[in-house]
């Protein structure tokens, strides 16, 4: 009996593999090298961190954020924190949002170096990933010097952040702000002037608008496929409407473009933190919050610009000390489905691409 | 801030479909029931002016006698938004699934339905998503019973001589 | 400078000295065996020495330490390393097709060592000197593509089968250009013995007088090692170390051991067909100017690896077929014409 033509096979790549950024399984079906069909299987990394948030206190459950996008540390506390305040109808001291914003904003710019790290690393360029780690180091200090933590600082509370940041901390921020031109030039140069990794990454991995917008892709994957959207400047909250900067887009739809853009929000970011610095006030760092926070029996959904996305928080009180509900919207969890969509006809090394390029992070992902 | 425009926007659908207007904390919030849910969402995404066409969040809610579909629609194109709350039955939760509208809801109808067990008619792919495929039971129902820690200690007990 | 030189050959002589006809098969037989000690030798030293200077080159290139905690500055490392290898266990997959798992890194470092033996360390340093020297190696190290072949499907694992697959495409495509770009110092100097193209090029080494098929030669030099870019064979991070990844302990020791002797192996035939082999200025005697020269080739091999990614499947035997083929048949055009038109100049001038 002879068999005639070819056999498509699949292969699993599990939750334990070099390039998958966390926990992630995916069954991958290929014919030969080309791959016809992912199925993302997730949930490997799955708290219950909703079911959690009802039975805590929302003071409690503050220290539970950080663990969402551990690569950005005080980032997703400042959307809990900022919607219970919304409900509770709290203002926050000058000095805490300026405070808060700048920790926002450097764990804005450490996802997206470990982003440009990582995507080096998954096609084997290891000096990109060792100049971006060596500058995230800077950052974590940072995070250590003020909070003691390095990636999970739980620094934010509801009210405002919980102490003010030690002497040494304006003079780092400052010489890494000063640095950071340099060293901007520097990745743009060793990885993105690559000719291999233009070619790995050029075209490959094509998102349409249309597609990204069926698919609610948001976050910096949405900015390099043409649309000019974000959440800072579309519905600003905090103090973002005091900054001066610009929401990078680029119109490329690919890989590369996915990886360029961030290297751009980096460096807006770090316009946004130079600003900060000038402008920052001296004063209180916590609001007159009441002892036990009692929320009013009400409902409230708030956006924040996550790094991976944008974050949604939906909270419903009912009027007693725990939440009746805590729904965490992550941009990760949703920017999954890109990539059965985008697959089909790309080779295996082109699904590690698409994939470092989608910039997911499992503790978003499996919540 | 909600806009005049979009404020008769949703009043006009409201009437349409029999659902309840609310407003707080500068959100409007439109309930129906289960059965006009696709109906609302393709009138809100196609309304002239202030098209909510960007569903940013689909999850699960439960209430002592009902379960919710609790829709957050947005706009890339402008500042508007809603919150639209679909009232799915306890006993057979079944509701349209927005898939046809939006592809991106697949993976949040998944969840709603991992964590809820509310049922999404014409689903690609109605399956467990974070928790094994054998598992029994909704977790986020509030009559879930979350194993206590006597229960979790029992398991851990050595046996004598092991 | 002569003794030094020569250090080696008068060792090789008095041994030979110690029997009664000093070239009895008695004697042959017992300096070929120490020769061949002494090649087995240097690959397991080489590996192992390589293998951490490519760490140390690795972090200063990424400007991180590397491994500094043994010995001074850590130098060794190696024997921990080594001492780490030999004390894993020996695990075979259950459903492996056992005999050719166990037999695959075996021929893989036969081949090695067997290439080996043409390699002119100095002036009459070769272990075997072949008139078919150049020929020889090719032909030998062209079957270490089975043996990778074997391992990635013994393994019986998809991973490994894809990365042996691709080990058979990217070899088997490289193989052609490197062939070709030897071609032209053949024509050249007439004969494949590696001692007399080295001795071909005491006035002016061949890389002058070719430079393109020296590129050529060392860009599929770098793919027939599977060294990056174009290392997908051992993909890391796609693959998860293709056809090498069920194996370890030993097993995998000797992979390694084939794949850094394969790089001495290709930058010493560099170094003797381009480089002018052991020629070199009086002050150091030949067969240090031949072991110097190789570091350079080493050195920029691994230089190579540390700033380049890797490159995909498609775009690598696209650069093998459609531009270095081409190009290495276009060199050995050249040289056919450069040739003709130096015959005829030299007859003319010399009358």
């Amino acid at each position: 009996m002879t068999i005639e033509g070819t056999q498509e096979y699949s292969i699993n790549m599990g939750p334990q593999h070099p390039s998958t950024h966390g926990v992630f399984r995916m069954v991958v079906h290929l014919d030969g090298e080309v791959v016809t069909k992912v199925e993302p299987k997730i949930g490997y990394l799955h708290r219950g961190l909703e079911k959690i948030a009802e039975s805590r206190t929302y003071a409690q459950f503050v220290p539970y954020t950080d663990r969402l996008d551990y690569l950005a540390g005080p980032h997703n506390s400042l959307g809990y924190v900022q919607a219970v305040e919304k409900l509770m109808e709290i203002e926050l001291p000058e000095r805490a949002e300026y405070l808060r914003v700048i920790f926002a904003e450097l764990g804005r710019i450490a996802s997206h170096l470990v982003m440009i790290a990582s995507g080096s690393l998954d096609i084997c360029g290891w000096t990109p990933w060792s100049y971006c780690f060596r500058d995230r180091e800077r950052i974590l200090d940072l995070f250590e010097m003020t909070a003691g933590n390095r990636m999970t600082p739980n620094y934010f509370r509801i009210g405002g952040i919980s102490h003010d940041v030690p002497e040494e901390f304006m003079p780092a921020l400052k010489s890494l702000l000063d640095d950071m031109p340099e060293l901007l030039e520097e990745y743009y140069g060793i990885f993105f002037g690559n000719e291999i990794v233009q070619s790995r990454m050029k075209s490959v991995g094509i998102l349409p608008k249309e597609l990204a917008e069926n698919l609610l892709i948001t976050g910096a994957n949405l900015r390099a496929s043409g649309v000019q959207y974000d959440v800072r400047k579309a519905e600003p909250y905090s103090i973002y409407d005091r900054f001066e900067f610009n929401i990078p887009v680029l119109y490329g739809c690919d890989t590369y473009d996915r990886h360029l853009i961030r290297l751009f929000e980096i460096q807006e970011s770090s316009k946004i933190l130079r600003q900060a610095l000038r402008d920052i006030p001296d004063g209180p760092v916590m609001a007159k919050v009441p002892k036990v926070i009692k929320p009013p029996a009400n409902k409230i959904y708030h956006r924040v610009e996550n790094p991976k996305g944008e974050m949604g928080w939906y909270i419903v009180s009912n009027g007693t000390t725990k939440p009746a509900r805590v729904r965490i919207r992550t941009g990760a969890f949703v920017n999954v489905q890109m990539l059965p969509a985008i697959i089909a006809g790309w080779k295996i090394q082109d699904l590690v691409t698409i994939f470092a390029s989608m910039d997911l992070v499992l503790g978003e992902v499996d919540k | 801030m909600v806009s005049n425009i979009l404020r008769a926007r949703v009043g006009e659908l409201a009437v349409r479909v029999n659902g309840a207007v609310e407003e707080s904390l500068g959100e409007l919030q439109l309930t129906v029931n289960y059965t006009d849910a696709i109906e609302v969402l393709t009138g809100a995404k196609n309304f002239e002016d202030v098209p909510c066409d960007f569903l940013h969040d689909l999850c699960g809610m439960d209430l002592e006698d009902h379960l919710e579909v609790v829709y957050q629609l947005s706009s890339l194109h402008g500042p508007q938004r809603l919150r639209i709350i679909a009232r799915v039955e306890r006993e057979n939760p079944v509701i349209d699934s927005a898939t046809c509208i939006w592809k991106g809801s697949d993976f949040l109808e998944r969840e709603a339905f991992d964590m809820f067990g509310i049922q999404f008619r014409d689903h690609p792919n109605l399956k467990r998503i974070y928790l094994w495929d054998d598992f029994e039971g909704y977790p986020m129902r509030k009559d879930y019973v979350v194993e206590s820690y006597e229960q979790r200690a029992i398991m851990r007990v050595r046996k004598e001589g092991e | 400078m002569d003794a030094l030189n020569n250090v080696f050959v008068n060792i090789a002589d008095a041994i030979r000295g110690l029997f009664a006809d000093s070239h009895s098969f008695g004697a042959d037989l017992t300096i070929n065996i120490i020769v061949f000690i002494m090649l087995f030798l240097i690959m397991v030293v080489a590996a192992l020495f390589l293998s951490l200077v490519e760490r140390k080159f690795a972090h200063w290139v990424s400007q991180r330490p590397g491994p500094n905690r043994l010995g001074p500055h850590g130098w060794f490392q190696f024997i921990a390393d080594a001492v780490k290898m030999l004390g894993k266990e020996d695990i075979t997959s259950a459903n492996a097709d056992k005999f050719l798992f166990k037999i695959a890194p075996m021929i893989l470092v036969g081949i090695t060592l067997m290439t080996f033996g043409v390699l002119p360390f100095g002036k009459r340093m070769v272990a075997i000197n072949l008139d078919l020297g150049i020929f020889y190696f090719l032909a030998v190290s062209s079957v270490s593509t089975v043996a990778l072949l074997m391992a990635g499907w013994a393994s019986n694992n998809k991973y490994s089968l894809l990365g042996g697959l691709r080990a058979v495409a990217q070899m088997i495509s490289y193989e052609i250009p490197l062939i070709f770009s030897l071609l032209g110092v053949v024509m050249i100097t007439q004969t494949f013995n590696l001692s007399s193209i080295i001795e071909a090029q005491k006035t002016v080494p061949f890389i002058v007088l070719q430079p393109l098929a020296f590129v050529i030669y060392l860009i599929s030099g770098i793919a027939e090692t599977n060294r990056a870019p174009f290392d997908q064979v051992q993909g890391e991070q796609e693959i998860v170390a293709g056809p090498f990844t069920e194996y370890s302990g030993l097993r995998w020791g000797l992979f390694m051991l084939a794949e850094y002797g394969n790089v001495v192996a290709t930058s010493a035939i560099a170094v003797s067909m381009f480089l002018g082999g052991w020629n070199g200025p009086e002050f150091l005697p030949g067969w240090l100017w031949f072991i110097l020269k190789m570091w350079v080739i080493i050195f920029t091999m691994m230089w190579i690896r540390w700033t380049f990614v890797r490159m995909r499947i498609d775009h690598l035997m696209h650069f093998a077929w459609k531009i270095l083929l081409p190009l290495s048949l276009a060199n050995i055009f050249l040289t056919g014409i450069g040739i003709y038109i130096y015959q005829l100049l030299i007859l003319r001038i010399g009358g």
